[in-house]
């Protein structure tokens, strides 16, 4: 019955992520295609206009990188918690507490000089970030408790967090049929660059660079791939993996957390519901997509913040905007497919004896 | 003393462990066979939508419960595919799973938004004002009916049958059981699907019954508090089962906690069960102190090297 067996290649194309990203694109563009087709639009028409209105412009185009940044950071800091073979899945939540942090921070203090106070305010966001996956990270490291469900939930306590508060202690009185906190003064407003682009991108490059220093060139990012690799191989290394998994996590935390207090100094200016709109999800899918490689990130990053801004923009002509989300997820599985064709050959038995 | 607030919040409790039950039982089954599936909230929400649809179109209860488990089984096999046959990472493929039912579910349930329906799951026995446990118990629906019967049919058919004794297997030691001739892909792919079937009879309850309407993001997270439950009930059907009346009762409590004279926020309530589903995760952990029951090759791709 089994003619044929799989053999696992000896050899790994070094681009094969990246072709296999092409290829999934292309799948979840054909599977979009299918979906509008049968909502009886033409596709042809609607990827176009999603394509004017995501980067055609100057305007647009600042739009989409500025879309780019929370994915982008959240997407770092869920690669870097890979180095040490964990996951976070909830960067959501911690752009949400970033948010928060910041607000707790402003509302608190008060300086004169701006400059200091936004940096002042980004740290806090960080660190906003990283206490919100204190507790998983903790114990995660002392008991074992399985991170993959503690950082999920604590999406949901946060969410609630942010729903309480905005209707409650910081809720603006002026604002009165969309909760949501005060505004923050102008003059700690993220200044932009090029036409609408926030100087956040900036910030998102140094931290790409950054990130990639961490994972790939640091002795850190060393010690962490081998406590992630294994157990027995970091003992006799002498590194203690719970350590590293501590930290990563914290710094994975702190970027999402980061991404948050951008998005409210450059976009919301204010603490409300609208600081993510699933950023925190779709990160995940644009850090497994690079193989979790930080430049990687940023490019894939980029391109979803343009899908994420012409799935918007086509809700105009009556198109679900959950179309750019279908297509992003995916984009994944076909990406996945696609990497089973590069690490496998399927050999007729005998071939290989 | 007859207390109808008590039977009020024992109803509730019922009905809120079916719902997360049922998909936390079809979890369990697709562990068992070493398949972590971590796309259970999108499954549900795939057979919520769809289960809904049918309902509202056709006005037959039957097809939209066939409908709603069906197409959750068939999304859950993207899953199977890309896990088993493909051997990718579960881990990411389940996520994935979740956004990607998600967002299809919103999609095609847009136009349904706010709609009525005309024909709903009813009670077995329709009692207005349930006074004792029998009552209440009596007073729920078929489906939690079948919740109890698929508890005992999967406890019986893991632990006594060969099939169930082969998904172990596999689920425990992949070598020997290959070694032994069990066709692993395919007992895997089966326990996928039948996770995803189960997750599907969970949304149809959802929006048949629970709710009963049809709006995004409605799943909130249960999918994810099933998957808590089966490490709650170290892999076995009647502690899960006892562990689903527990988050249940926590999910009934919250919004009763005002009627019982404690001033609490609506904000804090809502959040209080998944606080609480960290905690009692984290203390279960540690009395087992991390020996959960997990089968051992939960998440590892089987691939024979062929020598």
């Amino acid at each position: 019955m089994n003619k044929y067996i799989l053999s696992k290649k000896l050899y790994r194309n070094e681009l094969a992520t990246f072709y296999s990203f092409l290829i999934g694109f292309l799948i979840a563009l054909a599977v979009g295609s299918l979906i509008l087709f049968i909502q009886e639009k033409n596709p042809f028409e609607v990827f176009s206009l999603m394509l004017k209105l995501s980067i055609g412009s100057v305007n647009s185009l600042s739009n989409s990188l500025n879309k780019a940044i929370p994915l982008i950071l959240a997407g770092l800091g869920i690669s870097i918690i890979n180095s040490v073979k964990l996951w976070n899945i909830g960067a959501e939540g911690q752009i949400f507490m970033g948010a928060i942090a910041l607000n707790f921070v402003y509302i608190n203090t008060s300086i004169n000089n701006s400059q200091i106070y936004i940096l002042l305010l980004l740290v806090s966001g960080f660190l906003g970030g990283a206490f919100c996956i204190l507790f998983p990270a903790i114990t995660k490291v002392l008991f074992g408790v399985n991170e993959i469900i503690t950082t999920l939930l604590t999406n949901y306590i946060v969410f609630g967090l942010t729903i309480y508060l905005i209707n409650g202690a910081w809720k603006d009185p002026a604002s009165l049929n969309f909760p949501a906190a005060a505004y923050v003064s102008e003059s700690v407003y993220l200044p932009t660059v090029l036409g609408k682009l926030s100087s956040g991108f900036l910030i998102c490059i140094l931290f790409t660079l950054i990130a990639y220093y961490i994972k790939d060139k640091s002795v850190f990012g060393y010690e962490m791939r081998i406590a992630g690799g294994s157990e027995l191989t970091a003992i006799y290394a002498g590194i203690s993996a719970k350590q590293k998994a501590f930290f990563a996590m914290l710094i994975g935390g702190g970027f999402a957390g980061l991404a948050g207090a951008i998005e409210l100094l450059s976009q919301t200016h204010r603490v409300s519901t609208g600081i993510s709109q699933g950023f925190g999800y779709t990160a995940i899918i644009v850090a497994a997509i690079t193989g979790m490689r930080p430049i990687g990130i940023f490019l894939v990053g980029c391109l979803f913040g343009a899908l994420t801004i012409g799935g918007s923009v086509i809700q105009t002509i009556g198109v679900s905007s959950y179309i750019a989300e279908i297509i992003q997820a995916t984009t994944l599985f076909g990406a996945l497919v696609a990497q089973f064709f590069f690490s496998y050959e399927i050999l007729k038995k005998g071939e290989n004896d | 003393m007859i207390d109808i607030q008590l039977m009020g919040l024992l109803n509730a409790t019922l009905q809120a462990a079916t719902l997360l039950f049922i998909a936390a039982l079809g979890e369990l089954i697709t562990e068992k066979s070493g398949i972590l599936n971590l796309g259970v909230e999108g499954m549900i929400s795939v057979g919520a939508v769809s289960g809904f649809i049918t309902a509202i179109n056709t006005e037959s209860l039957f097809l939209a419960v066939l409908v709603g488990v069906l197409s959750a089984s068939a999304f859950s096999s993207i899953h199977a595919f890309v896990t088993v046959v493909l051997k990718q990472d579960q881990t990411v493929s389940g996520l994935i799973l979740t956004i990607l039912g998600l967002s299809l579910s919103s999609l095609i349930g847009k136009p349904y938004v706010g709609k009525k329906l005309e024909v709903k799951l009813e009670s077995l026995i329709d009692i207005a004002e349930p006074s004792n446990i029998f009552q209440v118990l009596l007073s729920q629906n078929l489906i939690f009916y079948i919740a109890i019967l698929l508890m005992i049919f999967t406890a019986y058919i893991l632990k006594k049958t060969m099939f169930g004794r082969r998904i172990e297997a596999i689920g425990e030691d992949l070598k020997s059981a290959d070694s032994m001739g069990l066709k692993i892909a395919k007992t895997q792919f089966i326990a996928t699907c039948v996770g995803g079937a189960f997750a599907g009879l969970s949304g149809v309850y959802l929006t048949l019954s629970y709710v009963p309407y049809w709006t995004d993001g409605m799943t909130s997270g249960r999918g994810w508090i099933a998957l808590a439950l089966v490490i709650f009930g170290g892999w076995k059907p009647y502690r899960t089962a006892f562990g689903a009346l527990l988050f249940g009762f926590l999910e009934a409590l919250g919004p009763r906690l005002q009627t019982y004279g404690f001033e609490m926020s609506p904000y804090i309530v809502k959040i209080t069960p998944y606080i609480i589903t960290i905690l009692v995760l984290v203390f279960l952990t540690i009395i087992k102190n991390g020996n959960t029951g997990a089968p051992k090759n939960i998440g590892i791709p089987f691939f024979r090297e062929n020598r």
